[in-house]
């Protein structure tokens, strides 16, 4: 028996009405009933405030940042963090804490990048692929295929040494190295529902193909592309770290996390901290990431959550 | 509940088994003599080509040089495999009396012939080694008469011109490329004609206190002593060099004691280690240089007086207390500091940072605006803070510089080609004598690039200078010692002037010892691995 | 009235396989051929001087011409090629510019380790994470779930050189539980038979010295571990997804209302259906490991597959580089095809 008397009025009757009025307010009740699910994972939450600092901090750098970046004083190297120092300073007097603020905009500029690149390009060879089949399938898949039988790190250290060291080459490395796994994701996806009824309709109906996909595969397969980007997300810190650690990413003097983990290498016995925050930023962008992504499958597929 | 009980377990028996590990005692044979060293360098084993650090030495200890440097006192010449020898009168003429009665691995006999032919093919195959023959006067064309064997034990070398005889037992009797190979054995396994050079690649067939047992390329090399060796057989028998990339790593085993010496360590670690007192430290200068390479070919670094500001630039006291402390010294002059004819410490590096004066030479020079100009560096680990540092107080002049990190082999290749406004790398000289570097930075046959003299620093860096080499060349052949090391020192300061690099570092040789490990002898220009005991 | 098979239809099915395996074979030959013109094509367009890996820095001109031409530099690209697939036809990959060794029997020397270490490593992260994203998915969202889930993570996200250096210093210098760096000690390795396996532990197993097996057992702990524990995180992630995703059916339900206790539902049933989705997932977390954790290998002194691989691209190898990159190719095709093979056999519906 349903309660109306419960939802009596205001945005709680509007959410909580059992029988929507319309599509809008039905669609908007289903995104409620996700975000309360997310909002009940507490793992995912913890993951989503990471990166809500991560992001404030890489916004509001300038402000609050103690010490210049750049600023080197050789007499003040390898000092223990202190007060005025709080992460201490690394080989060359800089002071640690505020080169990892600023570290942070490097990075989300590199996550975000590389997403905008590789989200896109590999759900759409991936829908095509699994859409029309044949050939077509056959020739892409065969692309993907070589570009994810080779290893990820020659072709990202290939690209990079071809164009020259630096950040936005690094980050085309990158992506050409990540698109794959989300090609493949979304073909498999595609495959599963090509032959289901509605879209059988649609077709019917006469709709050309490429709107078919765009409107409704693609749609489809958005899940979770987005909860394997974002898991991707946290292997690509991870190899932009790598990058940064062979030198090959963004050059010194640049605050990059994977260089500074690099150049603290040889001090880990001696002078840890120099590595250490770095290390765990990484680890924690990379966990939040991951816990993120976790947390977001299982809102958006209630199958899997 | 019975899963996680059953996980439980499983994590705990796992946990309890590496507590149990069958774990042998942390120590070295007796016998071997095991080092820690970053070996990714190594390319050949053959003596005409090996062109960089480790190979060198380890070359040194396995082939017998004519005549070698006295271990404590690098400025002596003693003999090796030559007895004696001698000079005539014109100083033409080197006579070498080798040693009768010596054996190869192999068991063939040792001739002067196979002498005379492990000379004459370096000069043949015309690789990396060729220029220190070539340089005074051995050509391809007449190397067989140049360079003979007139008896069983009698090497004699006639050169074209009247260079002073220390220098040439330097330059080719201490040499790696007078190591005497064992012709037959070589030539046996020769493929297309190529003298050996493949075989030669991964094996040695030299007579010397060690020969190369294995080499697995990034992995280890292994030397095992001769048995019919004809000098005094080395106190342990084997020398195991295991590739350890890692200083941290390294610093860790020889703590540990599961190697005896270890060949990288960073400062930090030094002082670390010296603390603690389990590991003892060797520390030499070496004839190596770490220099800013600069380009002279264009503007504005064709410049003397730009050049002169980047010297002013450096902040040579600073580095030398925190990033090179214990592995470098300043040094301003080309010529490393222990080399005949080198200048003295003070006068050697007059130089600190000035940035005002930098900054009125750029005004002078026509740049108060500044520039921006780049820095290439490759893998070695103080490159980066070097670089940073160099790069920081060019800011401050106006000067922008931009680093680009890379791989060192990528790093050759473009400073062969002269491709490259600036670069910081090391150069090894190869002789303890003026000579070494003034013939390779100073003096340029031929600056036109269709000479392709990609092997010299002086054609690759553009720097030409007509009066140079004369004056180069006048004290190479001034028959007055003490003249000769003042037209030396006049040499070396005009460069701190007008020089197309600005050199940096002298290197050291830092070796951590562990406390097992006696009579480690090493000196500027390589360890003796025959001299250790344990 | 007994129904028979018409023989038209068993051969037209006969016909279908066989031109699927036609086609299957065909387009391993094709992306294998693609792999080989990528790798070829980066390597002739690196900035890296092949040359100069060989004859070193200090070559004259005319060493350098001469080696220029002896290695076909000087023909035009597509003749490169040519003789590229020529030689690769006779399995010749080559020799490695810096050694001069062929490529195969350096690849050869360095392959046992990685796989005796990454088989390990898998034995670790398998054993370990399959049961732990069962128990995951069990207790969904229980403190049990969050903790397993954030311990492996964490395993997963955190640099694996800063936790090689941190282990080795721990459990090696300052506790002593474990060897250090190398796969063996010194004392041992000579005693080794000079043409064993290559795979230390069935060596030393084999030749029933128990003292060298603890001693290579000790060296590979670390290492193996923490290469496990990435691993782990995957496949115990994996595993607890697809586990999810099966106890939500309703076979479970029934199932468990006929009265199956919870253990045999879970592990005989539902376990049973993700086997090998879960078998795929450590498959390619194997062939990952296989391709070289080179950060690891590094900091722990392992002669490995990755560490050749990374060290000849960076001293301009191309030759090794490109044939560790063919047999990398080669072993992530196989797998995919094993991969594409089981969905085929067990998922109707992407037929």
């Amino acid at each position: 028996m349903i309660d109306n008397e419960k939802y009596v009025s205001g945005w709680s009757a509007w959410i909580n009405a059992p029988i929507p009025d319309t599509p809008l307010q039905a669609r908007i009740q289903l995104l409620w009933e996700s975000l309360r699910r997310f909002a009940a994972n507490g793992s995912a939450l913890f993951g989503l405030a990471i990166l809500c600092i991560l992001i404030s901090m890489a916004t509001f750098a300038p402000l609050i940042v103690p010490h210049d970046i750049f600023d080197q004083d050789l007499a003040k190297q390898l000092q223990a963090p202190s007060s005025n120092n709080l992460f201490g300073t690394d080989e060359l007097g800089r002071d640690i804490f505020s080169r990892m603020i600023f570290g942070s905009r490097i990075t989300l500029y590199i996550i975000a990048l590389t997403a905008i690149i590789v989200g896109p390009v590999g759900l759409l060879v991936g829908t095509v692929a699994g859409y029309f089949g044949g050939w077509v399938d056959a020739v892409l898949m065969r692309i993907v295929d070589i570009f994810l039988a080779f290893p990820s790190l020659i072709l990202a250290l290939a690209f990079v040494a071809a164009l020259g060291p630096g950040i936005d080459n690094a980050i085309i490395a990158i992506s050409l190295a990540s698109w794959p796994p989300i090609a493949r994701l979304a073909r498999a996806e595609t495959l599963t529902i090509r032959q289901s009824d509605y879209i059988n309709a649609i077709r019917l109906i006469g709709a050309d193909p490429l709107r078919i996909i765009l409107r409704h595969v693609m749609p489809m397969c958005l899940p979770s592309v987005v909860v394997r980007l974002t898991l991707n997300m946290a292997a690509i810190v991870l190899t932009a770290a790598g990058l940064g650690f062979l030198g090959l990413g963004a050059q010194p003097p640049s605050p990059e996390w994977g260089s500074m983990l690099a150049s603290g290498r040889q001090f880990i016995l001696t002078s840890w901290w120099i590595a250490a925050a770095p290390g765990v930023a990484i680890l924690l962008t990379s966990l939040s990431f991951n816990l993120l992504g976790d947390g977001l499958r299982d809102m958006l597929d209630p199958k899997h959550g | 509940m019975k899963k996680i009980l059953t996980l439980m377990s499983v994590i705990g028996a796992v946990s309890s088994f590496a507590g149990l590990s069958v774990s042998a005692s942390a120590a070295t044979p007796a016998d071997t003599l095991v080092m820690a060293w970053n070996i990714d360098s190594i390319t050949t084993f053959d003596p005409a080509q090996v062109n960089e650090v480790v190979t060198n030495e380890i070359l040194l200890n396995l082939c017998d040089t004519l005549v070698d440097y006295d271990p404590e006192d690098e400025s002596k010449i003693i003999p090796r495999f030559a007895e004696s020898w001698d000079v005539s009168d014109d100083r033409r003429t080197l006579t070498f009396h080798l040693r009768k009665g010596a054996k190869f691995p192999s068991g063939n006999p040792v001739t002067a012939e196979d002498a005379a032919w492990s000379l004459q093919r370096i000069v043949k195959l015309k690789l990396a080694n060729a220029l220190s023959l070539s340089e005074f006067g051995f050509v391809p064309e007449t190397i067989d008469q140049t360079i003979k064997a007139t008896d069983e034990n009698t090497l004699v070398l006639k050169l074209d011109k009247p260079y002073p005889s220390t220098l040439i037992l330097q330059a080719i009797g201490a040499y790696r490329t007078s190591g005497v190979l064992d012709r037959k054995t070589v030539l046996e396994n020769e493929v297309a004609g190529d003298m050996g050079n493949k075989y030669l690649t991964t094996h040695t067939e030299c007579v010397g206190p060690y020969r190369l047992a294995r080499w697995n390329a990034g992995e280890a090399v292994l030397l095992e002593a001769n048995q019919n060796y004809w000098g005094s057989a080395p106190k342990l028998k084997r020398v195991l060099i295991r590739h350890v990339a890692e200083t941290g790593t390294q610093r860790l085993l020889v703590a540990q004691g599961d190697v005896d010496v270890a060949r990288d360590l960073t400062p930090q670690d030094m002082a670390d280690l010296e603390k603690s007192g389990k590991v003892e430290l060797s520390i030499v200068p070496t004839p190596q240089m770490l220099y800013w390479n600069i380009n002279n070919r264009d503007a504005p670094l064709s410049n003397d007086k730009v050049r002169l500001a980047f010297r002013y630039l450096v902040d040579y006291d600073g580095l030398a207390k925190t990033v090179m402390h214990l592995i470098g010294s300043p040094r301003a002059s080309l010529v490393q500091l222990g080399a005949v004819g080198a200048l003295d410490l003070k006068e050697g590096q007059p130089f600190k940072l000035d940035l005002d004066k930098a900054k009125a030479l750029l005004a002078e020079a026509g740049y108060e605006n500044g520039f921006s100009t780049t820095l290439a560096i490759g893998s070695h680990p103080y490159s980066a803070a070097i670089a940073q540092s160099l790069q920081q107080n060019a800011s401050k002049v106006g000067i922008s510089i931009k680093i680009e990190s890379m791989a060192n082999a990528q790093l050759f290749s473009r400073v062969r080609s002269r491709e490259y406004e600036t670069v910081l790398q090391p150069w090894l000289a190869n002789v303890p004598d003026a000579y070494g570097m003034v013939s390779r930075f100073i003096v340029n046959p031929d600056n036109r690039s269709e000479a392709k003299l990609g092997n010299l620093p002086s054609w690759r860096s553009s720097y030409y200078s007509p009066e140079m080499n004369k004056r180069a060349e006048d004290a190479l052949f001034e028959p007055d010692d003490q003249k000769r090391i003042e037209m030396y020192h006049s040499i070396q300061r005009d460069q701190l002037q007008n020089g197309p690099h600005a050199f940096l570092f002298q290197l050291n040789a830092v070796s951590g010892l562990n406390a097992v490990l006696k009579n480690w002898t090493q000196n500027g220009l390589r360890a003796y691995y025959d001299k250790a005991s344990k | 009235m007994t129904t028979r098979r018409s023989p038209r239809t068993a051969n037209s099915r006969y016909r279908r396989y066989l031109r699927r395996a036609l086609t299957t074979a065909l387009s391993i030959a094709l992306t294998l051929l693609g792999l080989a013109a990528l790798t070829f094509l980066i390597g002739r367009l690196l900035p890296l001087d092949p040359v100069v890996a060989i004859l070193g820095d200090g070559a004259s001109e005319e060493a350098y011409q001469a080696m220029f031409e002896k290695l076909g530099l000087d023909q035009p690209l597509y003749i490169q090629f040519f003789r590229y697939l020529r030689d690769l036809a006779n399995l010749d990959l080559g020799n490695s510019l810096t050694t001069g060794r062929p490529v195969l029997e350096e690849i050869a020397r360095v392959f046992p380790a990685t796989i005796e270490l990454a088989t390990v490593a898998i034995v670790f992260g398998a054993g370990l994470g399959t049961p732990l994203g069962v128990v995951s998915a069990m207790y969904r969202n229980s403190i049990v779930d969050n903790v397993v889930r954030v311990t492996s993570l964490l395993g997963y996200s955190a640099p694996h050189f800063w936790l090689g250096l941190m282990g080795l210093s721990i459990f090696y210098a300052m506790l002593n539980w474990v060897d250090g760096p190398g796969r063996i000690d010194v004392t041992y390795e000579f005693l080794l038979p000079e043409n064993g396996t290559g795979f230390l532990l069935i060596d030393t197993a084999l030749a029933g010295d128990w003292a060298a097996f603890g001693n290579v057992v000790s060296h590979i702990f670390l290492p193996a571990v923490i290469l496990g524990f990435g691993a782990m995180a995957y496949i115990s992630r994996m595993t607890r997804s697809f586990m999810i995703e099966q106890l939500s059916q309703e076979y479970i339900t029934t199932a468990r209302a006929k009265g199956l206790s919870r253990v045999r539902t879970v592990w005989f049933h539902a376990f049973r259906n993700v086997g090998v989705q879960v078998v795929t997932v450590i498959a390619l977390s194997y062939a990952f490991l296989l391709e070289g954790a080179v950060l690891t290998e590094t900091v722990f002194a392992w002669p490995c597959f990755g560490r050749f691989l990374t060290n000849s691209l960076l001293a301009g190898d191309m030759s090794s580089v490109v044939g560790c990159t063919l047999i990398v190719g080669i072993i992530f095709i196989s797998l995919n095809l094993i991969c594409d093979l089981l969905y085929l056999v067990l998922d109707p519906r992407t037929r």
